[in-house]
């Protein structure tokens, strides 16, 4: 039982990842690789906030989004000029230079030792030390996020992001700045990834670099591109099914390090054979 | 001042690696148009493939760097004959094969680690401990030498063949425009598959060198490609000869930028040179302006 809930918690935390980017790749056509970085930026704030400083989980986590948007707000300022696999390429440069802040600036993050004995949320009082409170909590994000997320489509602003996706250039040619948009999507984007990674941070309690590489980021690609870009369910349906399908490689008996690297070869080939054949995911209404 | 000459050498070596990639990731760029990040890996299957054959099976060098330079041609032809050549027929987007490149990698890289284990190795048992050559303060060692004589070699032969060949011919008729070179008879799918071959081979080779000259360990690729891609769009994307050029660029500028920075920002480094030059220059200093 207890396992079941940690693996939901995993699946919360990875849904809103995948819902995020999904507004970002999936809506927008913008195939970021840096979303690690914001994830990665969301947990350091909190842990860093929660072991330095008297505040709680909440202002922490507050704390958290508000530096995400600022870095993802300097960082899309020059993505945004880019399109297609030339933003591709440049926002897996921005993942790599975070990466390398997290791993080098030691003072604060210090370094690869990582950041220990990160404070469970409380509220009020109530301390969510209970996994299953924990879970609640979990969910009660995901769905404020997923709100948030179908706000956002559904509204004319999401309209214009998928006008960008189809013809950027038609798009300019009426009269709207393309690139405020491109912007504006990437900061709400990273927002929400932080709030993920703030979760992440006060879940596991322990964090160090090596959960915000490029591989992890695409990881969370390949979460969106299996469950079909340019709708939100799909990005549920992605995470729900890769954080479930490598669960099974521990019954089999594999050791931890070669589970991760099975989980890895999984998604690699996985992302291959949905290029080859299924482009579109299970229920995507967007092809790459 | 003294340590100018040891910082000049280092960016020699590091430039010539970098070149390797960057030439072949160029080459393949130039035929096919997208980027396949899958080029990477291959470093770490010829790096793998060498201490295998070496370390393990006991081959002599000569048979270890052979064998690695196949594997890593065998298997970047076996990418383009199973996933690119399909994708290009079906006219997918660049962001497709560049999703499916990147899936490629990890796959490989996950199977070398499983082989393998993540372990941090060596290739001394093909090199030995090699003598060295001393240049002023500076310190090169034979090893080294090789690499950067193999990396001016390889940009001679490429030049050799790209403009003195028929078969270069059709490699440049390809880069050109796939489709109108189709038309004039060029097996365009074969001239390809060529390219992959000699680029795989050329990256496998890289592999081998940086694991003769630190080490090899399955991430090994990941760095190698995304040095190479650096140095490939910086010189200009799609061009042999910007590879080479962007390559040595780059290595000085990740060297000599420890003057400033301490050393572990080295990738940052190479990061921001690759952000300015996509947005100043973004076609790099040998690439043609796109019309």
């Amino acid at each position: 039982m207890e396992y079941l809930i940690h693996l939901a918690i995993l699946f919360s935390i990875f849904a809103i990842l995948a819902v995020s980017l999904q507004l970002l790749v999936g809506y927008t056509g913008l195939l970021s690789v840096a979303h690690a970085a914001f994830y990665g930026i969301g947990a350091y704030v909190v842990a860093l906030t929660l072991s330095n400083t008297g505040f709680g989980f909440f202002p922490a986590l507050l704390m958290g989004i508000l530096i995400s948007a600022a870095a993802a707000f300097l960082i899309g300022l020059v993505l945004s000029k880019f399109r297609d696999d030339y933003y591709a390429l440049g926002s897996l440069g921005f993942n790599v230079i975070v990466f390398s802040i997290f791993l080098n600036w030691q003072e604060v993050t210090r370094g690869p030792l990582g950041i220990p004995g990160i404070d469970r949320p409380q509220l009020f009082g109530f301390v969510f030390s209970e996994n299953i409170a924990f879970l609640i909590l979990a969910l009660v994000f995901l769905l404020i996020i997923y709100g948030i997320g179908k706000f956002i489509t559904e509204s004319s602003f999401g309209r214009a992001l998928q006008a960008i996706r189809e013809d950027e250039q038609a798009l300019s040619v009426f009269g709207y700045r393309t690139s405020w948009f491109k912007l504006a999507i990437f900061v709400v984007s990273a927002a929400m990834a932080s709030v993920a990674g703030g979760l992440f941070a006060s879940y596991i309690t322990f964090i160090d670099p090596s959960s915000f590489t490029i591989v992890e980021s695409i990881f969370m690609l390949s979460l969106i591109i299996l469950g079909g870009l340019g709708t939100l369910r799909g990005a549920i349906l992605g995470a729900l099914v890769l954080i479930l399908l490598p669960e099974a490689l521990r019954f089999v008996g594999f050791t931890p390090d070669i589970a991760a690297q099975m989980r890895q070869v999984i998604y690699g080939l996985m992302l291959v054979l949905l290029m080859l054949y299924r482009p579109q995911g299970l229920v995507g209404k967007y092809k790459l | 001042m003294d340590i100018v000459p040891q910082l000049i050498v280092n960016s020699l070596i590091a430039g010539s690696l970098y070149a390797l990639v960057a030439m072949s990731f160029n080459l393949i760029f130039g035929a096919t148009k997208f980027f396949n990040l899958s080029h990477g890996v291959l470093a770490a299957v010829g790096g793998y493939t060498a201490f295998f054959l070496g370390t393990t099976l006991g081959a002599p060098v000569s048979v270890a760097v052979a064998g690695a330079v196949i594997a890593a041609a065998a298997i970047g032809y076996g990418f383009e004959f199973f996933i690119f050549r399909p994708l290009r027929k079906r006219k997918a987007s660049n962001l497709v094969l560049l999703v499916a490149s990147l899936g490629a990698f990890t796959a490989v890289e996950a199977i070398i680690a499983i082989l393998f284990t993540s372990q941090f190795r060596t290739l001394s048992s093909l090199t030995g401990t090699p003598g060295v050559v001393h240049l002023g303060t500076g310190v090169m060692t034979y090893v080294q030498v090789v690499i950067l004589a193999s990396a001016v070699a390889i940009l001679i032969l490429l030049w050799l063949v790209l403009t003195r060949t028929s078969f270069g011919k059709a490699v440049r008729a390809v880069s050109d425009d796939e489709e109108v070179a189709k038309i004039v008879g060029i097996n365009t799918n074969k001239i390809i598959g060529i390219v992959f071959i000699v680029g795989s081979a050329i990256a496998g080779l890289a592999g081998v060198f940086a694991g003769m000259d630190t080490g090899i360990e399955p991430r090994m690729g990941f760095v190698l490609l995304l040095k190479g891609v650096i140095a490939a769009i910086v010189g200009g994307i799609g061009s042999v000869y910007g590879g080479f050029l962007g390559a040595f660029l780059l290595g000085f500028a990740e060297n000599f930028g420890i003057w400033y920075i301490s050393g572990e920002w080295k990738d940052a480094i190479a990061f921001a040179i690759l952000i300015i030059f996509l947005l100043v220059r973004p076609q790099g200093i040998l690439g043609k302006k796109k019309t």
